[in-house]
Parts: C-alpha cells; structure tokens; sequence
C-alpha cells in the first residue's frame, strides 16, 4: 500500500515538472518566434543615407551630448517638454555643451516616420528646434492611438510657425528625409542604443529619462574628463 | 509546517518528511529557471524589443548592473535556479531523501540567492530607478525558496536520526 502512495506521489511530482516544462517551453518559444514589431511603415529596402543629427549650440562646446529620440515616444516627450528647455537654458546656451538630436524611430511607433519627416522638412527652412518642440508638445495629437493619418496635425503644428507651407508639404510628400532618418536610426543600432530616450555625454551612454540634476552632474563628470585628458598630454610633453 | 511534513510521511509511506518540501523548490525553481531564461533571451535581444523608455524592464536591461562578472545577471540567475533545482530534484529521490546534504547545500544556494536578489532589489530602487516586473517575481521566488529550504533545514533537525536511512 504504502509503495503505491509513493509510486503515487512521485509520479505526481514528475507530471508537475513535465507541466512546468511544456508550459515554460511554449511561452519561450512563443516569445522568441513572435513578430518583433507591430507595423512597419516604411520600406525596408530603403537604402540608408549619411546619418546626420540636428546640432544646437556651439559645435565647439567642451562637452558633446548626442540624443537618440523617437518623436511617438512619451518618454522622449516628457524629456522635451519638461527637462529640456533647462538643458538649453543653462547648459546648451551657456556654452557648456553641444546637443545634437538623433531621430531614433521605433517599430512600435506607426506615425513616428511622418513625424520625424514632418521635423526633417521644417529643419530645411531652418526651424529645426520650433518643429521639434512643436511636434513633442502635440504627441497625443498625431500619435497612433489618436489617429492614422498624422499628417493633418503636423501640417498644422508646421504652419503654426510661419513655414512655407508649399515647400514644406512637397518635401513632406516627397519623403527625401527618409533615407536620412533610417540612417540615423542605424547610427544608434551601431552604437548599441537600447531605448529612447538615450544619451551619449562626452563617451558615456545614459539611457533613460534623466532629470536635469542628473543630467547636468554627467555633463561636469565629462568636462572633467576631458580637461583632465587634454591636461595628461601637456605635462607628459613638458 | 514541518510537522505537517512529517504527518504526511507518517500517513502516506512516503520516502521522506523532506521530499515533500525539497519536491516543492524543485517545481518553484523550475519556473524561476524559465523567467531567468527569458529575461537572458531578452537581454541578448532574442525577445522583447527595443522600445521608449518608460518600462522599467528596458531601462533594467539597459544599465550597466544588468551584467555582473562580464555575463548577464539573468545567466547568473538561470544558473542558480537550475543549480536549486538538480539538488532539490535528485534530494527527493530515493536514497538522497534522508541524506542532509541536499539540506544543507539549498539552504546556502537559497541563502546566497537571497543575498544576491536583495541587493539586485536594492538597486533597482535606489540606483537604476526602475522596477522590472519580472525582476520582482525572481525576488518573490527567491524569498519563498529561501522559506522552503530552512522548513526543510527545521524539520530535518525535529526528524529522529537513523529512520530510513540508506
């Protein structure tokens, strides 16, 4: 009797594993099977360009920071509309730094290609900074859960800032930008960027939302580098 | 708990008080095995996707404690699992039930484990500022294996020496 209870019982145990085991192995094949992306608005075989940020401020500035952003991301946005303005208030204007954007379009954002197109175009007639803050500030109006057809609300995003609307439209149709843009977004992949926002301070990644006091102390941390960098040179030579 | 261990050894014939609780870290560290596989698939990129950085998994994934000893803290975690699971299996079975070192060798495993997801906890809160959902389920199964094992370390001290022993 007491054989059976056991035999029983053991066999109870290895069904338990054996259900574990099917039902870990189907979730993780699940996962890794899986489309990665829910759509894809452009077409993959379109050839990159030369990737190429939108520069503010001082190319000469002692410390460089790059952004890798996508314009459908509320992360990216609440960066823009909150800690932002401060970065270029008391670090870009100031001379501190150098801050050059780089479009990082996610898969899982249906309408951050027209956006960062809509950005590209209006960059063309010199109001880089005006579309780009524009643009973040109307997120929840022209992203994808608020509708398919972005265009209707960057246009007047665009217009708001006294663009040459023909221009902008016939460069906005033409899709010229897409090349660059896409060339951007692969300038991130090779630099290993993992998420948007992500930040490079002088030759430090910092992905994630960072808050200006943070923001600012990396920026000292990478001045500090390199003034004790361009130092080491000058007393190895004396 | 223990003693409703040894109850049930009593009522049932079953090999051991201990295999009831070893059989339990077995099942539970199996499933840790596979969240740990995940989030190792997740961090070569193998699922997941790169997205806005307003999941606190990416931004986990993302910082520079998501490795420790130059291979990813969810291989770590992987290994540990499967490391409680071979002892807590083959310390259920036959012989082994009764043996004190599967005690003795998952209660330092579970105690380690502990250490080591309490200090992962620590720095999601306080240094990467990001809680990974899937982090804090590893920290739940960590803490209840843990439980389990000084259970198993209790009632192997209330068991009479020499009873079915191989």
């Amino acid at each position: 009797m007491s054989k059976t209870v056991r035999k029983q019982s053991g066999s109870r145990f290895v069904g338990m594993l054996v259900m574990v085991a099917i039902a870990g192995v189907a979730i993780l094949g699940y996962s890794v099977s899986r489309p990665r992306a829910g759509i894809t608005p452009v077409d993959p075989n379109l050839p990159a360009g030369t990737a190429e940020g939108y520069l503010i401020g001082n190319p000469d500035a002692p410390v460089q920071v790059v952004e890798f952003g996508d314009f459908e991301c509320p992360a990216c946005a609440q960066w823009a509309n909150l800690t932002e303005p401060d970065v270029r208030a008391r670090l870009v204007e100031t001379g501190q730094i150098s801050f050059r954007f780089f479009d990082f379009p996610l898969d899982i954002h249906p309408n951050t290609w027209p956006a960062s197109n809509a950005v590209a175009c209006a960059a063309d007639q010199g109001k880089f900074i005006e579309m780009h803050d524009g643009v973040f500030a109307t997120q929840d109006q022209w992203d994808g859960i608020a509708t398919s057809n972005p265009k209707k609300v960057l246009e007047r995003v665009a217009s708001g800032l006294g663009l040459d609307m023909n221009e902008w439209e016939s460069c906005f149709d033409s899709q010229k930008h897409y090349p660059r843009i896409k060339a951007n977004l692969e300038e991130g992949i090779r630099r290993g960027v993992g998420q948007t926002p992500t930040f490079i301070i002088g030759s430090t990644m910092y992905p994630g939302n960072i808050p200006f006091d943070e923001f600012k102390r990396y920026v000292e941390q990478a001045a500090a580098a390199a003034a004790a960098s361009t130092k080491a040179p000058a007393k190895s030579g004396s | 708990m223990a003693g409703e261990a040894a109850r049930a050894y009593d009522e049932t014939g079953d090999a051991s008080p201990h295999a009831g609780l070893r059989r339990a870290i077995a099942v539970l560290a199996l499933c840790g095995l596979f969240l740990a596989a995940y989030l190792t698939l997740y961090h070569y990129g193998y699922v997941g996707q790169i997205a806005c950085g307003t999941g606190g998994c990416e931004t986990v994934q993302a910082s520079k404690w998501s490795r420790f000893v130059g291979l990813p803290v969810a291989l770590w975690g992987a290994g540990y699992y499967a490391s409680v699971f071979g002892v807590a299996t083959v310390g259920s079975m036959g012989a082994s039930a009764e043996r004190a070192w599967p005690t003795t060798l998952l209660l330092a495993l579970n105690g380690w484990g502990l250490i080591f997801s309490s200090w992962l906890t620590w720095l999601e809160v306080a240094r990467i500022h990001a809680i990974c959902r899937y982090c804090v389920v590893s920290a739940v199964l960590v803490g209840v294996l843990f439980v389990l094992s000084v259970l198993d370390w209790r009632s192997r001290r209330r068991t009479p020496r020499g009873g079915g022993s191989a």
